[in-house]
């Protein structure tokens, strides 16, 4: 399998704070990769670096062969992006909100895209209502059903399932895996262990900025050791 | 009470100093200091043409106008603050969760916003002038006493529009027609008493007589004048979260349909769905537009009695410019860019959408110096008012765009691009005033600005897209 992320001494300094401290990884096409990191571990930032939210402070990052530093529109062109924060556009009715992302990323057969993904996350009875009286579980639908609107090869997805409700995470969960299996890749952010452990393909740990560990999660298996066990000591090692 | 009153005054200072720093926020009411201290030399050159008594009634209705505009930010202000901190961070919205009522918020609201905009500039002014006066040898005997007196007079005339303002959302919220037709009616009353207005029936402000003649009846009225809309405004304050299960019909695809001959429609068609839908509607429109357009006008009535050299049409299409530069500002404020950084966005592209909004929404400035010029008889000058308007705006725009990007809220208080703002606008704004004083025909010149304006803006595009966007 080819590469879809090859990050090398990846930097971000925010004045003396250093965010993320020269990391390097490589994410293989089709994978389901978890990156693992306590609260303000850098991984939010990790994110926003390679998307080209932000700029970086030394380094590089390609995805899909793109540059993001050269061409960071181009890779948000391609890849879908899951936010932290669900911030879509407070008096956009949760249709609207899809209609306007499907128009900036230029796509046809619009309605059938949107309808889709409220009958798949089960939120058809909230398509009328406006972003910002929706709950919290159903802007977190929202932001996921933008994300995959354009139905990308790449998706970062930054902590997509904490306001979801059992029923809905299963159902996203699924959709995860099947969507990796298709050839897609996905990076995926989170400190819920147990997810990662039951969906991730690999998985890195980063704390204070800084990577601590990369690889499979099948030699963690292999080792019959847990991910919360081993993500537990090499934390508290660091 | 005390408690939350402190904590809404650090809050206030915490939210600027975030926004813009607080050392750039603390400069400013130096700099208005400073500006009110050199503005007090030049005070002996007006006062040959205009009478002091004029020029202290316009600084009242500066003031009075000022609270209005305060007062009615707070309508829409709840939700451009709910997008940038989150929609219960303020202490304001606390009461849905600690043991204090909306109207014990609200009061303590009022008085800091009351204090806040007396350190910010009413003080700032008048020390200004103070510190200033013992260096000019004025007509008049100014003493320390007339400086207090200025400084209560204008803290009156501020508090009276604040107070006014208030009384009218609350209206509002009880009832839009009511509220419209309140406006209507004193539209109404305005053109009908047009040729009432003179120096003497706008004396008769009570913060403006009081203080030329600081009788305690006076002062009487005019504290009556702000206790009882605020205290009514207090009573029937209703305040509706705004969480609703209202269904809203899909405007998007019409509206892009309306403006499919641009490449931003889907921009420009939710620009006009948060319009539409923003806490305020239509009523936010006449309290930022065209209410401070029908003050602007009644006050430019009266004051040309004594400036006959400069156009009326001309120098009202000028001051136009200013509120209609708040177009900008109301579409760019339900937005922030981190709503859009995760998509396949520039920040050029974004102000380019904003742009093609704000000229669209512009085609209400153009009706309205129709209307005005030919209710005021000078059509005539219509063109060349017009020419003035469209070029002045672009280059005001070019100059606000350059200074803030997508945040021109924030520019306000920041004391070195206020500055720089100021610097930028005040020297074509005295251009194109002599320039139509001379003679109106040369403001057919005026669209050149357009095109002076263009070779800012590429260079705006290249600063935001190379800046990082600010993530309040």
């Amino acid at each position: 399998m080819s590469d879809a992320l090859v990050v090398r001494n990846l930097r971000k300094e925010f004045g003396a704070v250093t965010a993320v401290n020269d990391i390097s990884l490589d994410v293989k096409k089709g994978e389901l990769f978890g990156l693992l990191g306590p609260n303000g571990s850098g991984k939010t930032t990790m994110i926003k670096l390679l998307t080209g939210q932000l700029g970086m402070t030394s380094g590089d990052a390609h995805v899909m062969g793109i540059d993001v530093q050269k061409d960071s529109i181009k890779v948000r062109e391609l890849v879908g992006i899951i936010p932290e924060q669900e911030t879509p556009p407070s008096f956009l009715t949760a249709e609207e909100y899809l209609e306007f992302v499907a128009r900036i990323r230029k796509l046809d057969k619009i309605k059938e895209r949107c309808d889709k993904w409220f009958k798949l996350l089960d939120f058809e009875d909230q398509k009328n209502a406006l972003c910002k009286d929706l709950s919290r579980g159903t802007r977190q639908k929202l932001m996921f059903a933008q994300a995959f609107l354009h139905e990308p090869r790449f998706a970062f997805i930054d902590e997509p399932l904490i306001n979801l409700d059992p029923i809905i995470q299963r159902k996203v969960k699924d959709f995860l895996k099947g969507y990796v299996k298709k050839g897609n890749t996905i990076f995926f952010s989170t400190h819920v262990l147990e997810i990662a452990e039951e969906i991730c393909t690999n998985v890195a740990i980063i704390h204070n900025g800084k990577l601590l560990h990369s690889g499979p999660i099948s030699s963690l298996k292999k080792k019959r050791q847990h991910l919360e066990e081993f993500f537990l000591r090499l934390v508290k090692d660091a | 009470m005390l408690e939350i009153f402190r904590s809404m005054m650090k809050e206030e200072w915490r939210m600027h100093a975030t926004m813009i720093g607080g050392t750039m926020f603390a400069a400013f009411p130096v700099m208005l200091m400073f500006f009110s201290f050199i503005a007090t030399f030049f005070l002996p050159i007006f006062m040959t043409v205009f009478s002091i008594k004029s020029i202290a009634l316009l600084l009242h209705f500066f003031f009075v106008f000022f609270g209005l505009s305060v007062g009615s930010f707070g309508l829409v202000g709840r939700e451009a603050m709910n997008r940038r901190f989150g929609q219960a961070s303020l202490i304001a919205y606390s009461s849905r969760s600690l043991p204090v009522s909306e109207k014990q918020l609200f009061l303590n609201f009022f008085m800091k916003d009351l204090l806040y905009y007396f350190l910010l500039w009413i003080l700032p002014i008048v020390a200004g002038f103070g510190i200033g006066m013992p260096f000019v040898s004025f007509s008049i005997d100014f003493t320390f006493m007339h400086v207090v007196l200025l400084l209560v007079s204008l803290s009156l005339s501020f508090l009276i529009g604040l107070s006014f303002v208030f009384l009218l959302s609350t209206i509002y919220v009880h009832s839009r027609k009511m509220l419209i037709g309140l406006v209507f009616l004193m539209f109404l009353f305005g053109l009908i008493a047009g040729g009432f207005y003179n120096m003497a029936t706008l004396s008769l402000l009570p913060s403006f007589a009081f203080m030329l003649d600081p009788r305690l009846s006076l002062l009487l009225i005019s504290l009556a004048m702000i206790i009882i809309p605020s205290s009514l405004s207090i009573i029937f304050l209703k305040i509706d979260y705004p969480v609703s299960k209202k269904k809203h019909k899909n405007m998007m695809k019409s509206l892009c349909d309306l403006f499919r001959q641009s490449r931003y429609s889907h921009f420009i068609a939710k620009d006009f769905i948060d319009q539409r839908r923003s806490h305020g509607g239509v009523g936010k429109i006449i309290f930022s537009f065209l209410f401070p357009i029908l003050i602007i006008w009644l006050l430019l009535f009266v004051f040309f009695q004594f400036i006959p050299t400069v156009n009326f049409l001309v120098m009202f299409a000028i001051c136009m410019v200013m509120i209609s530069s708040s177009i900008y500002n109301w579409v760019t404020q339900y937005d922030l860019f981190v709503s859009y950084a995760f998509l396949p966005v520039s920040v050029s592209s974004v102000i380019k959408a904003k742009l093609r909004t704000y000229v669209i929404m512009n085609i209400i400035s153009v009706l309205v110096l129709l209307f005005v010029g030919l209710l005021s008889g000078t059509m005539n000058f219509f063109l060349p008012a017009l020419c003035a308007f469209i070029g002045i705006s672009a280059y005001v725009l070019a100059i606000t765009i350059y200074i803030a990007g997508l945040h021109p809220n924030v520019m306000l208080y920041n004391a070195k691009l206020f500055l720089m703002y100021a610097m930028s606008i005040l020297p074509v704004l005295i251009v194109t005033l002599v320039v139509s004083a001379v003679n109106p025909i040369w403001l057919f010149f005026s669209p050149l600005l357009v095109l002076a304006s263009l070779p800012i803006m590429k260079k705006s595009y290249r600063k935001w897209d190379s800046t990082a966007q600010a993530w309040y």
